[in-house]
């Protein structure tokens, strides 16, 4: 018989209180007074006896009960028996986690964590099952359930495994192994979990639970060198035009995750593969330096470039991709009826301000408008003009393929019969030059178009004034974004097909309202022309865990004929995948081929999770607790194929448990008795 | 001893017999003084100590300073000498209880303890001693002079009143020094009756007791003890805790009862034989006999010295 904890025997010197009782307190609580011992202290010491147990069953009852209980604190097992039965014999079902996040790559770890998922399997039996499951941010099942005779397999695929550029994420690894377990017949279920176990790939709550009577291993892979572990983490891009050439300044951000200062580092700005700058760079350990690069300018679309600091222990965070390409202008086309003082002035003055995105106008009257200039456009805004019944079929199948259509109304506003994708139909215009001007009064905060004016003092909308607009009867698909003060509406919004059309009932010049003269006016244009023409700022970069799906980039290409070529060179052609979606696994550049063409269709930086790349370990009991929090299962704590650890032939044995009910019963039987006595 | 056996006292039914205990439980010394004497003094009525407090006794010279009223004129006339005519006690004497009230005096095996015997035996004497006309007077000591009440026959009240809220507190030593401190205050004849249990050597009991003998002083001491005392009736080995020192031993009564009773009897034998060696009347009192007994065994022996002399 063995024991869990020994040291409670030291409370058996308790042992001692109930034989003191019987032979001193009691003889206590009966002196007798005496008036003087004068006499009885002549008499010869012989004959005073010494003091002597009155009731030995009183006495070995609470000396058991005591014996019993310290007993069960101390947690006794038989070591190598199977008293429980379940997780405590027969063959095993081993699962080996192997942990592969590209931390584990730091100094000598991965191979550590080899040796000791190469030790778990060389510690199966004759009977045990065992499988391997990699896992980084995701979990791949290398082997699965292996018999006795597939050993060889196992350790092969520990071997050939390597660390990835994927951050460490617990859950789905669990999960796996949890489902394999579950489908396992074995009567014991096991789980060796090797990691470096950072404290980033668990929450704590993820809810994952293995089946009942599973066993947990954490083998903690940690230590090595201590060296400076230096990861560029960050990086900013500032556009800027000089000389009509777009350009681009970089700033890195590199942080020192070591436990000692990194001095004497170099930070290199590569772009398309050559290193244009390097800067120098001291970092104290555990905090983080800003490096900016002189601008660079743009040369073409999908300029690649990379900011590498020098190598250290961990070197797949040293270097940070990101794709930059020559700022996409916004096409917009102004539908104007041209003439002297055209009301379109305003409207293309404002859209003539402003960088990202860059808007490029063209004025257009409604007979001149060609269908290269709707092929090119984003938008179209029809500025209080008259549409003809051809030009409004032709909006709708713009409109319909994804462009954007804003319509103002005014006095020679009209729209053509059996055309319909506007929000509202056109009535009769509401003058209010007489008494006080109308004012916009509710505005939609939630959509696009105003949600930047929905903090206080972030625009005034209330502050034009308009004389006139159009009553409309609105569509019921349309959404209203915006009313007057009367309630009639003075904004709507219409999805038609992948497009939208937006409605403004009065006029964009000073012809009904000075609304142009207001400070609100550009962001408004701005941000209804960017709503419409469905811009999104392209992402320099995107990282390792994250999945392209039709969008990949900026490309719009069919993806059935597409082909990825990976940082790596492997070429991947999406529609072999069986998905139209591809998951980006290795930090670097990926490419988006049409076909097997040369030419580029889009390009995407890649990089690894810069958390990752914080080193510090979390306890593995955290995991354990949580993975094991069902009933019957159980924890381990050291390393892989021994024998169950005493605490699991503890608790499957339950030994204390039987102990402590007969020292409590004991305990009962001995105030019965101590009654008893007293009443005789 | 024929005296005592005719007047066996009758007069109230039942006296005789009543139990110290419950004499205990009625609280006021007087009541219980006043039950136990009355009974006792109509038994007792014809007894030769009482009436004989004046008679004469002699006749001795002439000396000058004495009352030539005390002169007695036929003898002068007969023989022409000058004679006084002296005689045998005062009009009324002084009558002293010394208690010991040492925490010995605190045990009772029996619902009545020590103490309370004493008392009620105190106040019972002096109620008696009151009756007659005679002077009382209370001390209670243990290893110091605890209470003092000067003999007065006004002083009965305050007796049973100092007796009533007496308590044994300390332990008492050796009972030299307080007895010689009060032997020092009795300037006049009297009687002296000391009451303790007497935890100490005989000799030294004597010595510390003879004191109190000079200038005339009739002494009388009571041995007071409770049965446990004198039988050591214990049966479990037990512990022993003295109540004078504090001290606790262990003690097996059936192995050691013999050699403690023996020693006892010896104790109260050498008491007796020194007693009467000085002169002094010792009884040895069993607190549970009636106090009556008591008082028959103190008077019997007072009556027959009378007549002795």
């Amino acid at each position: 018989m063995s024991f869990l904890a020994p040291l409670f025997f030291v409370a058996l010197a308790a042992l001692a209180i109930p034989v003191l009782i019987h032979l001193i307190q009691r003889e206590k609580k009966q002196v007798i007074r005496f008036p003087s011992l004068m006499f009885v202290q002549r008499v010869p010491y012989k004959s005073i006896q010494r003091r002597r147990v009155h009731n030995w069953l009183l006495l070995f009852v609470r000396l058991a009960a005591l014996a019993l209980i310290v007993l069960a604190f101390a947690r006794p097992f038989f070591a190598g028996q199977d008293l429980g039965g379940g997780a405590g014999s027969g063959a095993r079902e081993v699962v080996i986690l192997l942990d592969q996040s590209y931390s584990i790559g730091y100094a000598d770890r991965w191979e550590r964590a080899q040796a000791a998922a190469s030790e778990a399997i060389d510690g199966l039996g004759q009977a045990d099952r065992g499988s391997v499951v990699l896992f980084s941010s995701g979990a791949e099942i290398a082997l699965r359930s292996a018999a006795a005779g597939e050993r060889e397999r196992l350790q092969a695929a520990v071997a050939v495994a390597a660390p990835t550029a994927g951050a460490t994420r617990f859950a789905p690894a669990l999960k796996v192994a949890g489902g394999i377990l579950a489908d396992s017949a074995l009567p014991r279920r096991e789980v060796i979990l090797i990691s470096d176990f950072q404290r980033g790939g668990w929450r704590g709550e993820e809810g994952t639970s293995l089946p009942d009577g599973s066993t947990v291993t954490p083998v903690l892979i940690a230590g090595g060198a201590e060296a400076p572990n230096a990861g560029v983490t960050a990086v900013s891009l500032a556009r800027s035009t000089f000389s009509n050439q777009e350009r681009v300044a970089v700033s890195a951000v590199v942080v020192n995750r070591g436990t000692e200062a990194l001095v004497g580092g170099q930070l290199a700005l590569e772009i398309d593969g050559r290193s244009i700058q390097t800067e120098d760079f001291d970092v104290e350990a555990g905090s983080s330096e800003s490096v900016t690069f002189a601008p660079v300018t743009i040369a073409g679309r999908f300029m690649r470039g990379s900011v590498r600091a020098t190598p250290d222990a961990l070197d797949a965070d040293n270097a940070f991709n990101f794709v930059v390409s020559p700022a996409e202008p916004v096409r917009v086309v102004v539908v104007d009826r041209g003439g002297t003082g055209s009301a379109a002035l305003y409207l293309t003055r404002a859209l003539a301000i402003g960088e990202t995105p860059r808007f490029e106008t063209t004025v257009r009257q409604p007979d001149g408008l060609s269908d290269e200039d709707l092929r090119q456009a984003s938008v179209v805004v029809l500025n209080d003009v008259a549409v003809p019944a051809a030009l409004g079929r032709r909006l709708a199948r713009f409109v319909e393929a994804g462009g954007g259509l804003l319509v103002a109304l005014g006095p020679r506003a009209a729209w053509p019969q059996g055309v319909d994708i506007l929000p509202a139909a056109l009535e009769q215009r509401v003058d209010r030059t007489r008494g006080e001007a109308a004012r916009i009064g509710a505005l939609e905060y939630g959509h696009t178009v105003f949600e930047p004016f929905r903090a206080p003092r972030s625009g005034d909308f209330s502050a034009a004034r308009i004389y006139g607009y159009r009553a409309v009867e609105p569509e019921a698909s349309a959404q209203v974004l915006a009313r007057f003060d009367a309630g009639a509406p003075a904004l709507l919004e219409r999805q038609v097909g992948a497009g939208r059309v937006l409605l403004w009932t009065s006029t964009l010049d000073l012809s009904w309202s000075d609304m142009p003269l207001k400070p609100v006016f550009l962001p408004f244009v701005h941000r209804a022309a960017r709503h419409l023409s469905g811009y999104s700022e392209p992402l320099p970069w995107s990282m390792v865990g994250q999945v392209l799906d039709a969008s990949f980039g900026e490309a719009t290409l069919p993806m059935g004929s597409a082909v990825v070529v990976t940082p790596s060179g492997r070429q991947v052609s999406l529609d072999e995948e069986g998905s139209d979606v591809l998951e980006l696994t290795e930090g670097g550049f990926y490419e988006l081929r049409a076909g097997t063409s040369e030419s580029v269709a889009a390009v995407v930086a890649s990089n690894v999770d810069s958390g990752e790349s914080d080193l510090t370990a979390m306890d593995p009991k955290e995991i354990v607790a949580a993975a094991t929090s069902g009933t019957g299962t159980d924890a381990r704590s050291n390393s892989a194929g021994l024998p169950p650890l005493p605490e699991a032939q503890e608790q499957a044995q339950r030994l204390w448990w039987y102990l402590l009910c007969l020292g409590i019963a004991l305990l009962g039987a001995d105030t019965l008795i101590s009654n008893r006595m007293s009443k005789i | 001893m024929s005296l005592l056996g005719a007047h066996t006292p009758t007069a109230v039914p039942g006296a005789r017999f009543m139990d110290p205990v419950v004499l205990a439980r009625i609280g006021n010394l007087e009541l219980v003084s006043r039950a136990v004497c009355d009974g006792f003094i109509n038994g007792l009525h014809k007894a030769p100590y009482f009436g004989a407090s004046v008679d004469f006794a002699e006749h001795r010279g002439y000396v000058p300073g004495d009352d030539v009223r005390r002169m007695d004129w036929r003898v002068w006339a007969r023989t022409d000498r000058y004679y006084i005519k002296e005689y045998e006690a005062e009009t009324n004497m002084n009558f002293t209880v010394l208690l010991d009230v040492s925490k010995s005096m605190d045990y009772g095996s029996r619902g009545i303890t020590k103490l309370d015997y004493a008392r009620i035996l105190t106040a019972c004497l002096t109620n008696l001693v009151h009756q007659q006309r005679d002077r009382v007077g209370f001390v209670a000591f243990d290893s110091e002079i605890v209470e003092h009440v000067p003999p007065s026959a006004k002083h009965m009240d305050t007796v049973l009143h100092v007796l009533e809220r007496l308590k044994a507190g300390r332990p008492g030593g050796s009972m030299r020094k307080p007895l010689h401190k009060v032997a020092e205050h009795f300037g006049r004849r009297g009687v002296l009756v000391v009451i303790s249990d007497f935890y100490e050597d005989p000799e030294a009991i004597v010595e510390a007791v003879s004191p109190l003998r000079f200038r005339g002083n009739d002494l009388v001491v009571f041995h007071v003890l409770d049965p446990a005392e004198l039988t050591f009736g214990f049966s479990d080995a037990q512990a022993f805790e003295d109540l004078e020192s504090g001290d606790q031993m262990p003690v097996v009564p059936d192995a050691m009862r013999k050699e403690y009773v023996s020693l006892v009897n010896a104790h109260v034998e050498a008491l007796q034989r020194r007693f009467s060696e000085v002169r002094v009347d010792y009884t040895l009192l069993n607190t549970s006999m009636p106090l009556d007994h008591a008082l028959y065994k103190y008077l019997a022996g007072r009556g027959k010295r009378t007549r002795l002399r």
